[in-house]
């Protein structure tokens, strides 16, 4: 079949995307679209005009199983199992025994779990009315790895690149390095002692800089995004 | 081609999903956790119409989500707006459930209706939930589409929205219909192809709006 030819990609991307196109034909459709770009915008294009159709349905509440089953699966924790547990010593502890025991537990799990990392949402600031949007900045909770992207496209001067900072309350702030307009940015750095939490970082922020980022070592340019960190 | 309308102009539900979205993408689960509690009510609807067997339908929605957490980073926000993103996942994954049922001839099609076992394409025709025109009706007057129906038979409006609403195949609008497979096919394809402009103009405004 020949897809290049703009008038049958265009019809079935219609018959793909209304769900009349079955069988090996949709599974052929689909194996070709990832190389086929001109599929692939007609594919949008109907995307946008049929999906706003299904608005009409009354929404329907899943039971609560559908969430935990989709957090035991992406998220599967291991729950360590504390040689109390298997004891029955529960129901015959006290309130402040049991809080000791917690306590103890605290300091018990070894290896501690997995922590999910910390996400900070950076607002536009408006100081440039031509950086509009959202900088999201994504943590390890060991504060080695950073990743940071901009949501919508940010409009620069050519010669102009944005240098992300992080700061404690009160102090001078640190930069993070220079990050992309227009993709991710992965940044890693030097482990926080203690980690994040005990890092004392505050907020982040996002400045417009000249190549290769600010001469200074502290922000020069307008901070064009700011976002609190909240742990 | 749809003309595209800059995120900034989207209405506050799409932002929220969008950024929801990014969030999710890059690891936050509670991001993650209310994306799920907006738009699972929705998508539920979706797939519920399409895979009628609830317990399926509710697998579905799990693996719908599942693969929504892995692919949040593909979401494109200068391509497509989230809600409509999110859609197509479900949608795609319930009928891929109908192509897998069909490896068994039980739950095929119109034919089912006389076994028990099995969910049963045309249940929707003889429940109370709101027919597939019913349907295409809301819709329309939500969007002030209904000049854009009018340009339909009777007969395309119906194969249409037995298609896209019930996830039925043109085998299947033709056995409801009684009518030849041939004809059918011919009435989705110009129904489709009549909807496109009308469609067009519509989701431009759409964007502005509330979807």
């Amino acid at each position: 079949m020949d897809y290049a030819r703009p008038d049958r990609a265009e019809a079935l991307a219609a018959q793909y995307v209304a769900g009349t196109l079955r069988g090996r034909a949709r599974a052929r459709f689909e194996a070709l679209l990832p190389s086929h770009p001109a599929l692939q915008r007609a594919v949008r294009d109907w995307q946008t005009r049929l999906m706003p159709l299904t608005t009409a349905l009354p929404p329907v509440q899943p039971p609560p199983a559908v969430w935990q089953a989709i957090e035991r699966r992406l998220w599967p924790q291991p729950a360590p199992q504390p040689w109390w547990s298997k004891l029955g010593v529960w129901r015959a502890l006290s309130g402040a025994a049991l809080a000791g025991v917690v306590g103890l537990g605290v300091l018990l799990s070894v290896p501690p779990p997995a922590q999910a990392p910390v996400v900070v949402v950076l607002e536009s600031t408006g100081a440039t009315p031509a950086v509009a949007g959202n900088v999201v900045a994504s943590f390890s909770a060991d504060g080695q790895a950073v990743v940071a992207r901009p949501l919508t496209r940010v409009s620069l001067e050519s010669d102009r690149v944005l240098e992300l900072w992080w700061a404690p309350e009160k102090g001078a702030p640190t930069s993070l390095g220079l990050i992309k307009a227009d993709g991710v940015t992965v940044l890693s750095r030097g482990k926080l002692p203690g980690g994040l939490r005990a890092s004392g970082i505050d907020h982040m922020a996002v400045s417009v800089e000249p190549p290769g980022g600010s001469p200074t070592g502290k922000p020069t340019g307008p901070v064009v995004f700011y976002g609190k960190l909240q742990l | 081609m749809i003309e595209r309308v800059a995120e900034e102009d989207w209405p506050q539900r799409s932002r929220e999903l969008s950024q929801l979205l990014a969030r999710a993408a890059m690891g936050d689960r509670q991001a993650f956790a209310t994306l799920y509690e907006r738009t699972s009510g929705h998508l539920f609807a979706v797939v519920l119409r399409i895979q009628r067997d609830r317990a399926q339908a509710e697998d579905l929605l799990q693996e719908i989500y599942v693969s929504v957490w892995k692919a949040a980073g593909g979401f494109d926000a200068a391509r497509s707006q989230p809600l409509t993103w999110l859609t197509h996942i479900a949608r795609n994954r319930a009928i891929d459930s109908l192509r897998r049922a069909q490896a068994q001839p039980r739950t095929e099609s119109l034919s089912a209706a006389d076994d028990d076992d099995g969910p049963d394409p045309t249940a929707a025709l003889a429940s109370d939930d709101p027919g597939p025109l019913d349907l295409l009706g809301r819709a329309s007057e939500r969007r002030e589409l209904n000049h854009c129906m009018d340009k339909l038979t009777p007969a395309q409006r119906q194969s249409v929205a037995l298609a896209f609403f019930d996830g039925l195949s043109h085998a299947e609008v033709a056995e409801h219909l009684r009518e030849p497979l041939g004809t059918v096919k011919s009435w989705v394809r110009r129904a489709l192809s009549t909807l496109k402009g009308c469609l067009d103009r519509a989701a431009s405004t759409d964007a502005r709006r509330a979807i």
